[in-house]
């Protein structure tokens, strides 16, 4: 699992563009979204979704269902090892 | 009144049909032109859209063009409609000394390069299309095809942009630099954007539901639109009726977000605030808002709230008129002015049409049955990405 | 104050001037508009999630701002943006075109499509300013002082205006075309002579 973390913290700096940032500054359980932490916003859920279905072959049905899944690094590598197919 | 704006002629072309009568018959029979895709040739068929029921061809032979003469379907839509406003307002027989031609569009000949990218990357073939894809291309086919105009310019600012476009051109005459303008938009489908707006999740797979509960995206739709726009006084000179005044209008920028607007409809609220300031008009004198409306979760709350804020207790009857046209992003605005024109001379409101329940964001309710009443001012709404939003007014002449 | 206008940036792909000083960017293995970013000592991350044209037109501001002293967190409604270019927002269309241009590799980006409108880049100068003004994006063949001066006339039309952040915002296939301008009412005379001065 932290090796899945590692590399979706690098395709996260990678797709959304977080400049200066290597995975060790983004901490695993920190919410992505909100206020704190990466404080990304609607459109990067959106490229995250992207991310989803292209590097793992998942699609998720609409951008309400990501808020469950983007909660924080660690939720996403669940939920991406769970129902990766590819 | 000497002063004042008025709209001397209006042209229209979208999924309703080819024109002022076709649209007004089709807004009081409440019927949709929101279906299947059959023109644009893309593989997401399963996406509704509004397209105009005319191909280039036929298009090109309604406006005399020969067949093998290259113009590409947004600024021959343009060509359509404006000459239906033009014709209206005499600008050729009677023209006045200077004439603008402002244009708001957005994909401009993107489908024809989206069609021929491949080809512009790899051979010779279609290379010609790639001076037609530019927005001000079109804009200049367009000019070109009138021959009338003194200065020309096009407007890129999105589902904004026709109504940006009407103001530039109102700007224009205000301050004397022109004595009568064409304004409004024209904008084809195409795959770039109809798949880029299914990337950012916002179309609904049914026909759009604006203002609703059940509410979850907009349709895509096409068409072109155009007024003629001069000062009151130079119209009764050229011995022109005008239909209508144009009695004031603002654009302000919400400043919150690429795409969103903000929760309390700031930039709207604006907009509206602003055209009734400029028109010099009470909430109360409004009878009827044709809204944005696209059927978004987030234009339909934000505009909502942002209705509430400017109208207080007393909201005038609203209706959006998505659902019959699709969105038609930089025509929008003046596919819209057309429509709230033809509600102000026929005294109706047009059905918001789809509509089930209220929103929870906010208690107001759309007109869903076509109304008779009697208008005398009615506003009009575009907004657009970038939180470029702008407001008119247009008012029957006393 | 510089030749009559209050506050101007003139960005290419050569320099930076501010008010007729001469920037020096350190260049280094990024794209000149991060090094810009970078030895100008900005601080707003969002800038890397920007597009070239919109990089490029909130450098123009940015720089244009820096001596002006608006407060950046107070709404103003009195201050105008307009923008005009040649290409529009082509450099991003391109972009954009290539995540759907192979069909074995489909993938539209929303944050590529996002900026496929040339009004963002005004969007995210009020973004960044809280100016809530009149917002506008004019596309023309080229710089014509002419009609740019005209636009910014017309956005001085609205009394309630009192200056406009202006610009003739061109970025495509790496050519960076800038001069950005914050002008008041009564610099608006000689506004046409002084666009072309500073644009050459």
């Amino acid at each position: 699992m932290e090796e899945l973390i590692t590399e979706l913290k690098k395709e996260i700096i990678d797709v959304l563009n977080l400049e200066g940032m290597t995975p060790e500054d983004i901490d695993s359980d920190a919410p992505m979204f909100g206020d704190e932490g990466l404080a990304l916003d609607s459109i990067d859920a959106l490229e995250l979704i992207v991310l989803l279905e292209k590097n793992y072959g998942i699609k998720l049905a609409n951008a309400a269902a990501g808020k469950e899944v983007f909660k924080s690094v660690r939720t996403m590598a669940e939920y991406v090892s769970k129902n990766r197919t590819k | 009144m000497a002063d004042k704006l008025v709209v001397t002629g209006m042209g229209i072309i979208s999924g309703l049909g080819v024109g002022k009568n076709d649209t007004l018959q089709a807004l009081l029979a409440e019927k949709s032109s929101v279906g299947a895709i059959t023109h644009l040739q893309t593989t997401h068929t399963d996406i509704p859209v509004s397209e105009v029921q005319m191909t280039d061809e036929e298009m090109k032979t309604e406006l005399h063009i020969p067949q093998s003469q290259l113009v590409t379907r947004t600024p021959l839509m343009a060509m359509i409609a404006a000459k239906e406003a033009i014709q209206q307002a005499h600008l050729q027989e009677n023209k006045p000394k200077r004439i603008a031609f402002i244009n708001g569009t957005t994909v401009g000949g993107m489908e024809k390069s989206e069609q021929f990218y491949l080809d512009f990357l790899g051979n010779e073939n279609h290379k010609e299309f790639i001076a037609a894809h530019d927005c001000g291309a079109g804009t200049n086919a367009v000019a070109d095809y009138f021959g009338i105009f003194d200065m020309t310019t096009t407007i890129s600012t999105a589902c904004s942009s026709a109504i940006n476009a009407l103001i530039i051109g109102a700007n224009l005459i205000r301050t004397g630099k022109v004595d009568a303008a064409v304004v409004g938009g024209t904008e084809c489908l195409s795959k770039f954007h109809l798949n880029g707006f299914n990337t950012l999740m916002i179309l609904d797979r049914e026909t759009c539901k604006p203002f609703s509960k059940n509410h979850v995206g907009l349709n895509l739709g096409e068409g072109a639109a155009y007024l003629v726009l001069e000062k009151a006084k130079a119209a009764q000179q050229r011995g022109v009726q005008p239909l209508c005044e144009l009695n004031g209008y603002a654009n302000f920028c919400d400043a919150f977000h690429q795409t969103a607007t903000s929760p309390n409809g700031q930039g709207p609220f604006l907009a509206m605030q602003g055209a009734l300031a400029d028109a010099n008009l009470q909430p109360s004198d409004i009878d009827y808002i044709s809204c944005h409306g696209t059927g978004t979760g987030n234009n339909d709350s934000t505009e909502g709230i942002a209705i509430t804020r400017v109208f207080g207790e007393h909201i005038p009857d609203f209706s959006s008129t998505k659902a019959f046209t699709g969105h038609t992003t930089s025509a929008a605005g003046s596919v819209e002015a057309v429509i709230s024109i033809l509600a102000l001379q026929n005294n109706f409101v047009p059905a918001n049409l789809n509509f089930s329940e209220k929103m929870d964001e906010v208690d107001i309710m759309p007109v869903t049955k076509t109304k008779r009443k009697e208008i005398q001012h009615v506003m009009n709404n575009s907004f657009g990405f970038g939180g470029n939003d702008s407001s008119c007014i247009f008012s029957k002449i006393k | 104050m510089d030749n009559g206008i209050t506050s101007y940036c003139r960005i290419t792909n050569k320099a930076v001037v501010v008010n007729g000083e001469k920037h020096t960017i350190p260049r280094t293995d990024s794209a000149w508009l991060s090094d810009i970013y970078h030895a100008e000592n900005l601080s707003y991350p969002k800038f890397f999630k920007m597009d070239n044209l919109a990089k490029a037109g909130f450098l123009g501001a940015e720089l244009t701002l820096q001596d002006v002293g608006i407060d950046k967190t107070e709404p103003k409604k009195n201050i105008a943006v307009v923008c005009c270019n040649r290409s529009s927002s082509l450099d991003d269309d391109t972009a954009y075109q290539q995540t759907i241009q192979n069909p074995a590799d489909y993938y539209p980006s929303p944050a590529v499509f996002v900026y496929t409108l040339a009004n963002i880049v005004t969007g995210e100068i009020s973004i960044r300013n809280k100016i809530m003004g009149e917002s506008a994006f004019y596309v023309m063949e080229h710089c014509n002082p002419q009609k740019f001066c005209s636009f910014v006339r017309g956005a001085f039309s609205d009394k309630t205006i009192d200056a406009c952040l202006c610009g003739w915002t061109e970025y495509n296939n790496g050519n960076c075309d800038v001069l950005f301008l914050f002008v008041t009412r009564n610099e608006l005379n000689d506004l046409e002579l002084n666009i072309e001065k500073l644009y050459r």
